[in-house]
C-alpha cells in the first residue's frame, strides 16, 4: 500500500510568488482596518474614505457640545449662525507582520492533498503581502525584515526569504508594536500551551493576530489502518501503532480539541483563527483572512469611530 | 506416549519440539513490518498511542498460532500413528494358522480375517512359511505351507460355512504338516464354540513340537441360536439357546417368513438373567402358520439363527373316506359335507377317485396323508385294513365317525379306540325316557381340555362304549350323562379317534356347531404328515436333492456345488456335504437344520499347552497414520497466519475488509443456492397446459374449430351453446362450455366431436394442422364439417362447386378419409335419440355424409344396421350451428331457410342424435333387440 503522506522539498520561491500573485489577483484590494492611534500611524497613500487623521478635507459637520473648541472651522462657521467642524479624511498606513512556518513539519503533503503545507502557507502569505503592499500597507517578516512599504511587497519579501539564513522555528515577535496586525500561517501542531506561550507576547503588546492553520487532510482525518509506523519529520521520533485504525477516533478528538482551544483563545483576544486545508483552495483562506483583517473588532481599538461603510 | 493410543515412526524428530521456545522468542522479537508513514502531528498521536500496551510486538495470538504451526509440523515429521496395532512377534520357524470358519464365526468374520491377516503380514516380515487351515472346510483341503502372499490370497478367499467345525480331522492334518516344520508358531483362531471331539483334537495338535502358541478367541460366547420350533394347536413355539457367557437378560425378536421371504409373524424371545434357554410363542391363526417357511432371529446373522420348516410344521393332507356318497343332489345329507366345510380352510383334503374301499384306501395312503377321516365306514377289506393299520402305526391319525354301519359292523380292536356296544342308543325318542343329552365339560386329560364345550349341542343318538378300566382316559369328550362322545387311543406312533355320532346332523347337531370345527382342527393339529409328496423316479426315491440352503450369514440361498442329496429317512450330521437347508423340490421338502432340538452352546476352553501361550483378541487393524492430517492442519494454520498478517498489515482495512468478507460469504451462499436452484426450479415447474387439460376433461365439452373469421366463430360458439342447452334440457348429457380449439396448437383428444365450419375467408390450415386432425380422427375422434353452402352451391350435383366445398375438398385431400355415403335410412344416427329421416340445419336438403358401412349386411328384418365404430367424419352443408345458435336470452340468432320453427327443432334434434351417436356409438343398434328379448322373457 502506498504511503499516504510524504515529506516534500521546500517550495521554490519564484513559483510560490507566481502562484501567490494569481491568488491575490482574485482578491480585491486589501483594506486593512487601521486603528486610529495617532502616534503609531504612518500615513499611507490612499484615503480611507472616512474621517480621520489626514490632510485632505473630508466634510464639515456641526459642532457637538463638548468637542475641543480648537477644532471649529471658523471660516465656515462665519457664514451662518452654526458652528462647524472640519473633518479630514483618514489617511493611514498600517503595519502587517507576515510570517509563514517553514519548519520541517510543514514540508508534508499527503496523497489527498494537492500541495504541501509549506507551499500553501507561503502562497497565502505572499498573496497577503501582494494585497497589502498594493494598498500601501507596510509589511514585515518578523526576524527577517523591518516593516517596509513598497509596491512589489511579495517579491521583496521573497527576496528576503531567499537570502535569509535558516531561521528558528518560532521567530521573535517582540518587534511587533501595538496596533499592528500579525498574520501567522503555520500548522500549530504544538500543544496549545506552547503556542499560547509563544503568542503571549503578541497578546500583551495588543497587536491583532490572524492565525492561519494549514492542515493536511491526512492529519485531520487520520486515514491510516493496520500496522503503521509514524515518524515525526521534525524530531525524527517514531511511533508504531499495531492497528492504526483503532486510534483514529481518539486522535481526531485530540487534534480537534487542540484546534478548538486555540481558536477559542484567539477569539477571546479578538484575533481570528482560520483553518485552511491543503486539499481546498488557498483563496478560501485568503478571503477569510481578508474579511478578518477588515472587520471591525471591539477589542483594543480605542476610540473606534466607524462610519457605515 | 502410553496414555494416548499414539506411536511415532520417528520419535527422534520430537526433540525438535525443544526448538519451540526459540521460535517463540524469535517470533516475539520480529513483529510484522509496519507501514512507515511520515506524520507531523506525532505529538498528538503519541498521547493516544500510550494506551496501547505492546505496540512493538506481535499480538500474542499470532505468536501462538505460529508456535502451533511449528509444533504441528514437527509432530507430523515424527510420523505419528494413531491406534497403533500390536506387533505380534512370530518367533517360530513357521506360522501355522488354524482358523475356525464354522457357523459361529460368520457374524464377525471380517474381524477374524483381519486378525489372521495381521499375523500373516507379520510372518511375511519374518519371512517364514505359513500353514493356513480352516476347520469347517473339508479335511482334504490344501493347507500349505504357503508363502505369505499365497496365504493372504487364500485367507481372503476363505469364507465362513454354515456348518459346525470339524476340528479333529483338520487338526490332525495340521499336525501332520507341522511334523516337517518343527518349532513353528501355532495360532489358533477359535470361534469359541466347543465341539464334540475338542479334547482329542487339541491333543493331536499340541503333540507337535511348537515354539509358541497364540490363542485367539472371542471374548466370551454369547451367540444366540434357534434350536427348535413346534407348531402346537394354539401357538407356534420357537426355542432358542445362547452361549454360556451371556448372563444378562436379553430380548430378541424371532420372526417367521413365508416362502417368498415376507415376514408374517413375530414374537419376542426373552432370556432371563443367567438363563441359557428361552422360548417365544407366536399366536397367529392356523392358516397363517401354515405359510411359515422359515423362522429367524432378528439381528443375528449366522446360520444358527435361521431354521427352515418343512411339511411337518405345515398344512396337513387329510384323506376323506365315505361309503354312501350317493346323492349329490342333497349335499346337506352327505356325511362328508360338514367335515369338508370344517377342514378345507386349513387342510388339504384328498378324496379317492374310486369309491371301492380296496382301491380307495391304498390310493389315499399313497399320498401320505396326515389323517384319514372315515365317515361311517363299517367293515374294511383285509388288505386295506392291514395297510391302514401299518400307516397308523407309523404315525397316521385315523378319525372315524359313527353311523349305522359302524354300529352294525361290530368291534375292531385296532381301528376303534374303545370296545363298542353293538347297536346305537337313542335319546329322547318316542320310546325313550331320557332327554337329548348336551355335551359335558371336556375332560382335562384330553386334547380338547381348553376348548369351551358347546352349550347348544344336543345328542339324540350315539353308539356306546363298553365300560372298561381305561375308558376314562380314552374319553376326550363326554355327554352330560357321562357317556363318551369322542374317544381316542394311541396306535403305535399314530392314533385312532372315534366320534360316537354321525358326521352329519342326523344324530346330533354337533356337526353344525362351531365346536365341531374346533375339535376337528385340534385333532388335525395332532396329526403329522406321513412323508412328503415327491414325484421323483425310483432311483432317486431315497435321496432328496438340495433345494434351498441356509448360508453362513443366515439367509436362504440356492444350493452350492458342495451340497449333496440327503438320504431320505435319516438325519445325517450337518456337514459340508449336507449343509443345513431344505432338501427336496417344490412339491415337498425336508428341513435339515443346523442345531438339534436338544443342542446347547458350550464355550471352548483354552487347552493346556506345553509351550508358551499368548492370548489375544480378534481386532481390526485400526492404526491410522496421522502425518497427512497434521500436515493439512499445519497448512490450514499457515493460511490463517497469512490472512492474519494481511489483516494486521492493513491490507484488509476494517470496513472494506468486512464488506469484502461479507461479499465473499454472500457469493458463496449464492453459489450454493444457484447449485441447488435448478432442482427446485424443476420441481416447481408445472406443466403449462395442466389447467386447460383439467378444464377440458372435467366436463364433456363440444369443440368447434376457430377459423379466425370472427362472425363464423361467434355463430359456432352460439350454436354449440344452443345445442348444449338443448342437450341439457332433453337428455342426461350436460355438456360444459363450448371449447374453441385451434387445430394447429391445442390438444384435440379431449373432445368427442369437433365442429368445423368451412369458411373461405379463413386461411387454409397448415399441413401440420391437417395432420393433427388426421391423427385425431384415427384415434377415434369425429369431425363434423359444415360447408354451410346448401343454397349457394346451386342445385344438383353437376353444377359448379361452391368455394366452401372446394376448400373442404382441399382439406380432405390431406386426410385419410374413409369411403363416405349419405346417412342411410337404417343408420344408427337416425335413431340414436330421436327418430329422424333427415338432418336439417339452417338450410334443408343437404345430405349428411358419414363413413360408409359397406360390408354391413343389410337385413330387412332389422330396423337398424349393425356395425361397429363411429364414423370419424361427417359432412353437411346445412349450417347446423346457424340453426342451433341462440343469443344470451335464448332466442334464435339466425332465421332458418325456409323460416320454419319446426326446422330449427329438427336441427337441434339432429344435433342431439349426432352427440348421442358420438357418445354411445352403436349402442342403439343393439337396443333393437329389446322387444325380442322381452318377448322371450315373457314366455
Amino acid at each position: 500500500m502506498a504511503r499516504l503522506g510524504e515529506a516534500t522539498s521546500p517550495a521554490a520561491t519564484p513559483d510560490v510568488v507566481a502562484r501567490a500573485r494569481a491568488r491575490a489577483a482574485l482578491v480585491p484590494d486589501l483594506l486593512v482596518e487601521a486603528r486610529r492611534v495617532a502616534n503609531n500611524v504612518i500615513a499611507g497613500w490612499h484615503g480611507r474614505r472616512q474621517r480621520g487623521i489626514g490632510e485632505n478635507f473630508w466634510q464639515f459637520r456641526p459642532y457637538v457640545e463638548g468637542e475641543a473648541v480648537a477644532r471649529i472651522d471658523w471660516r465656515r462657521s462665519a457664514r451662518d449662525e452654526h458652528l462647524y467642524v472640519r473633518d479630514r479624511e483618514w489617511e493611514a498606513a498600517h503595519t502587517v507582520w507576515l510570517w509563514a512556518d517553514k519548519s520541517a513539519s510543514m514540508l508534508y503533503k499527503s496523497a489527498h492533498a494537492d500541495v504541501s503545507k509549506e507551499s500553501r502557507a507561503l502562497v497565502l502569505i505572499f498573496a497577503l503581502a501582494e494585497l497589502l503592499s498594493r494598498s500601501g500597507e507596510r509589511i514585515a517578516w518578523p526576524g527577517l525584515t523591518d516593516p517596509f512599504s513598497t509596491r512589489n511587497g511579495a517579491e521583496r519579501l521573497a527576496q528576503h526569504l531567499g537570502h535569509a539564513p535558516e531561521q528558528g522555528d518560532k521567530p521573535d515577535l517582540t518587534p511587533v508594536r501595538r496596533f499592528s496586525d500579525v498574520v501567522l500561517a503555520g500548522d500549530f501542531l504544538d500543544t496549545p500551551d506552547e503556542t499560547m506561550r509563544w503568542l503571549d507576547t503578541l497578546a500583551r503588546t495588543g497587536a491583532r493576530a490572524h492565525l492561519i492553520e494549514i492542515a493536511d487532510p491526512a492529519e485531520e482525518n487520520f486515514p491510516y489502518s493496520g500496522r503503521t509506523e509514524f515518524r515525526d519529520p521534525e524530531t525524527g521520533e517514531k511511533l508504531t501503532a499495531g492497528r492504526a485504525e483503532t486510534l483514529g477516533d481518539d486522535y481526531r478528538q485530540l487534534y480537534l480539541a487542540r484546534r478548538e482551544t486555540l481558536s477559542r483563545w484567539c477569539k477571546k483576544l479578538g484575533w481570528s483563527y482560520t483553518v485552511n486545508h491543503t486539499d481546498r483552495l488557498a483563496s478560501e483562506a485568503l478571503i477569510a483572512v481578508h474579511l478578518a483583517m477588515t472587520a471591525e473588532t471591539g477589542v483594543g481599538t480605542g476610540a473606534q469611530t466607524g462610519v457605515g461603510r | 506416549m502410553n496414555f494416548l493410543p499414539l506411536s511415532f515412526g520417528a520419535p527422534m524428530v520430537l526433540w525438535g519440539l525443544l526448538a519451540l521456545p526459540v521460535i517463540w522468542w524469535l517470533l516475539r522479537l520480529t513483529p510484522p513490518k509496519p507501514q512507515t508513514e511520515t506524520f507531523p502531528p506525532l505529538k498528538i498521536l503519541a498521547r493516544v498511542l500510550r494506551k496501547e500496551e505492546t505496540p512493538h510486538k506481535s499480538p500474542w495470538w499470532l505468536t501462538l498460532l505460529r508456535l502451533l504451526l511449528a509444533a504441528l509440523v514437527i509432530l507430523a515429521l515424527a510420523d505419528p500413528v494413531f491406534n497403533p496395532r500390536e506387533k505380534i512377534a512370530v518367533e517360530g520357524q513357521a506360522l501355522a494358522i488354524v482358523m475356525d470358519n464354522g457357523w459361529n464365526a460368520a457374524p464377525d468374520w471380517e474381524r477374524r480375517v483381519a486378525t489372521a491377516e495381521r499375523l500373516i503380514v507379520d510372518a511375511k516380515e519374518s519371512d517364514v512359511p505359513v500353514v493356513l487351515a480352516l476347520t469347517a472346510e473339508k479335511p482334504a483341503q490344501d493347507i500349505g505351507p504357503f508363502n505369505a502372499d499365497t496365504a493372504l490370497e487364500r485367507l481372503n478367499a476363505a469364507e465362513p460355512r454354515p456348518v459346525p467345525t470339524d476340528r479333529l480331522s483338520v487338526y490332525a492334518r495340521v499336525a501332520d504338516a507341522l511334523e516337517n516344520l518343527p518349532g513353528a508358531t501355532l495360532a489358533v483362531l477359535a470361534d469359541g464354540l466347543a465341539g464334540d471331539e475338542d479334547e482329542a483334537a487339541f491333543e493331536t495338535l499340541l503333540a507337535v513340537q511348537l515354539s509358541d502358541l497364540l490363542w485367539i478367541a472371542p471374548q466370551g460366547l454369547s451367540t444366540v441360536a434357534l434350536t427348535d420350533t413346534a407348531n402346537e394347536p394354539e401357538r407356534f413355539l420357537v426355542k432358542a439357546v445362547r452361549g454360556p457367557d451371556a448372563a444378562a437378560p436379553r430380548q430378541l425378536i424371532a420372526y417367521a417368513s413365508d416362502e417368498k421371504g415376507r415376514r408374517i409373524a413375530e414374537t419376542t424371545i426373552a432370556f432371563g438373567p443367567g438363563a441359557r434357554e428361552a422360548e417365544g410363542e407366536m399366536r397367529v391363526p392356523f392358516e397363517l402358520r401354515n405359510d411359515f417357511a422359515t423362522v429367524a432371529l432378528e439381528g443375528e446373522n449366522h446360520a444358527g439363527a435361521l431354521r427352515v420348516l418343512d411339511e411337518n410344521a405345515r398344512r396337513r393332507r387329510i384323506g376323506l373316506l365315505s361309503q354312501n356318497e350317493g346323492d349329490r343332489a342333497q349335499p346337506l345329507l352327505s356325511p362328508l359335507y360338514y367335515i369338508r366345510r370344517a377342514l378345507s380352510p386349513f387342510a388339504d383334503l384328498i378324496e379317492p377317485s374310486n369309491p371301492a374301499l380296496t382301491e380307495a384306501i391304498p390310493e389315499l395312503l399313497e399320498q401320505k396323508p396326515a389323517a384319514i377321516i372315515m365317515a361311517d365306514v363299517g367293515t374294511l377289506p383285509d388288505s386295506a385294513r392291514q395297510s391302514l393299520i401299518e400307516w397308523m402305526e407309523n404315525g397316521g391319525t385315523l378319525i372315524r365317525f359313527a353311523g349305522p354301519r359302524v354300529a352294525a359292523a361290530g368291534n375292531d380292536e385296532t381301528l376303534l379306540p374303545v370296545r363298542l356296544r353293538v347297536g346305537e342308543r337313542s335319546l329322547g325318542g318316542a320310546l325313550s325316557w331320557s332327554e337329548p343329552q348336551p355335551v359335558a365339560e371336556f375332560p382335562a386329560s384330553g386334547p380338547f381340555s381348553d376348548l369351551t364345550p358347546p352349550r347348544d349341542v344336543a345328542v339324540n343318538r350315539q353308539i356306546l362304549a363298553e365300560p372298561s378300566p381305561d375308558i376314562v382316559e380314552r374319553t376326550w369328550a363326554n355327554l352330560a350323562d357321562g357317556t363318551p362322545l369322542v374317544t381316542g387311543a394311541a396306535r403305535g406312533d399314530g392314533r385312532v379317534i372315534l366320534f360316537h355320532v354321525t358326521p352329519e346332523a342326523t344324530w346330533s347337531n354337533l356337526p353344525i356347531s362351531g365346536s365341531f370345527v374346533e375339535m376337528l382342527r385340534r385333532i388335525v393339529q395332532l396329526s403329522r404328515n406321513q412323508g412328503s409328496l415327491t414325484s421323483e423316479t425310483e432311483d432317486d426315491a431315497g435321496r432328496l436333492a438340495p433345494y434351498r440352503m441356509i448360508s453362513a450369514s443366515g439367509a436362504l440361498v440356492p444350493p452350492g456345488p458342495e451340497a449333496e442329496p440327503l438320504a431320505a429317512g435319516q438325519t445325517p450330521r450337518v456337514s459340508l456335504e449336507n449343509p443345513p437347508g431344505l432338501y427336496g423340490s417344490e412339491e415337498g421338502v425336508i428341513a435339515h437344520n443346523l442345531l438339534p432340538a436338544d443342542a446347547t452352546l458350550q464355550g471352548l476352553a483354552r487347552p493346556q499347552a506345553p509351550v508358551a501361550t499368548q492370548t489375544l483378541r480378534y481386532a481390526f487393524d485400526t492404526s491410522r497414520p496421522l502425518k497427512g492430517p497434521l500436515m493439512a492442519a499445519a497448512l490450514a494454520l499457515l493460511a490463517l497466519d497469512t490472512l492474519a498478517v494481511l489483516w494486521l498489515g492493513g491490507m484488509m482495512p476494517g470496513r472494506r475488509g468486512r464488506r469484502a468478507a461479507t461479499a465473499t460469504v454472500a457469493a458463496f451462499t449464492m453459489g450454493l443456492a444457484l447449485a441447488a436452484a435448478p432442482d427446485a426450479a424443476r420441481a416447481q415447474s408445472p406443466q403449462p397446459q395442466d389447467a386447460e387439460a383439467i378444464a377440458a376433461i372435467s366436463a364433456t365439452r363440444i369443440a368447434y374449430v376457430v377459423t379466425g373469421v370472427s362472425s363464423v366463430d361467434a355463430v359456432s360458439r352460439a350454436g354449440i351453446t344452443g345445442l348444449s342447452r338443448f342437450l341439457a334440457d332433453k337428455t342426461a348429457l350436460e355438456p360444459g362450455e363450448p371449447a374453441a380449439v385451434d387445430i394447429a396448437a391445442d390438444e384435440l383428444s379431449f373432445y368427442p366431436l369437433i365442429y368445423w365450419p368451412i369458411s373461405t375467408d379463413a386461411p387454409m390450415p397448415t399441413e401440420d394442422a391437417i395432420a393433427r386432425i388426421d391423427a385425431y380422427m384415427q384415434e377415434g375422434g369425429t369431425v363434423l364439417f359444415d360447408t354451410r353452402d346448401q343454397y349457394s352451391s346451386g342445385f344438383g350435383s353437376t353444377g359448379s362447386v361452391s368455394p366452401e366445398t372446394q376448400r373442404l375438398r382441399d382439406i380432405l385431400s390431406g386426410l385419410n378419409v374413409p369411403p363416405l355415403e349419405p346417412v342411410p335410412d337404417d343408420h344408427v344416427l337416425t335413431k340414436a335419440f330421436y327418430i329422424l329421416s333427415e338432418f336439417p340445419g339452417r338450410y334443408r336438403g343437404s345430405q349428411l355424409w358419414v363413413e360408409a358401412s359397406l360390408n354391413a349386411p343389410t337385413r330387412t328384418d332389422r330396423p337398424v344396421r349393425t356395425g361397429d365404430g363411429v364414423s370419424p367424419i361427417m359432412i353437411t352443408g346445412n349450417d347446423l350451428a346457424g340453426a342451433w345458435a341462440i343469443d344470451e336470452q335464448g332466442q334464435p340468432l339466425l332465421p332458418t331457410v325456409p323460416s320454419d320453427p319446426l326446422q330449427r327443432v329438427y336441427a337441434l334434434r339432429a344435433g342431439v342424435n349426432i352427440m348421442m351417436y358420438m357418445l354411445t356409438g352403436n349402442y342403439k343398434s343393439d337396443q333393437v333387440h329389446v322387444p325380442v328379448l322381452l318377448e322371450r322373457l315373457g314366455q
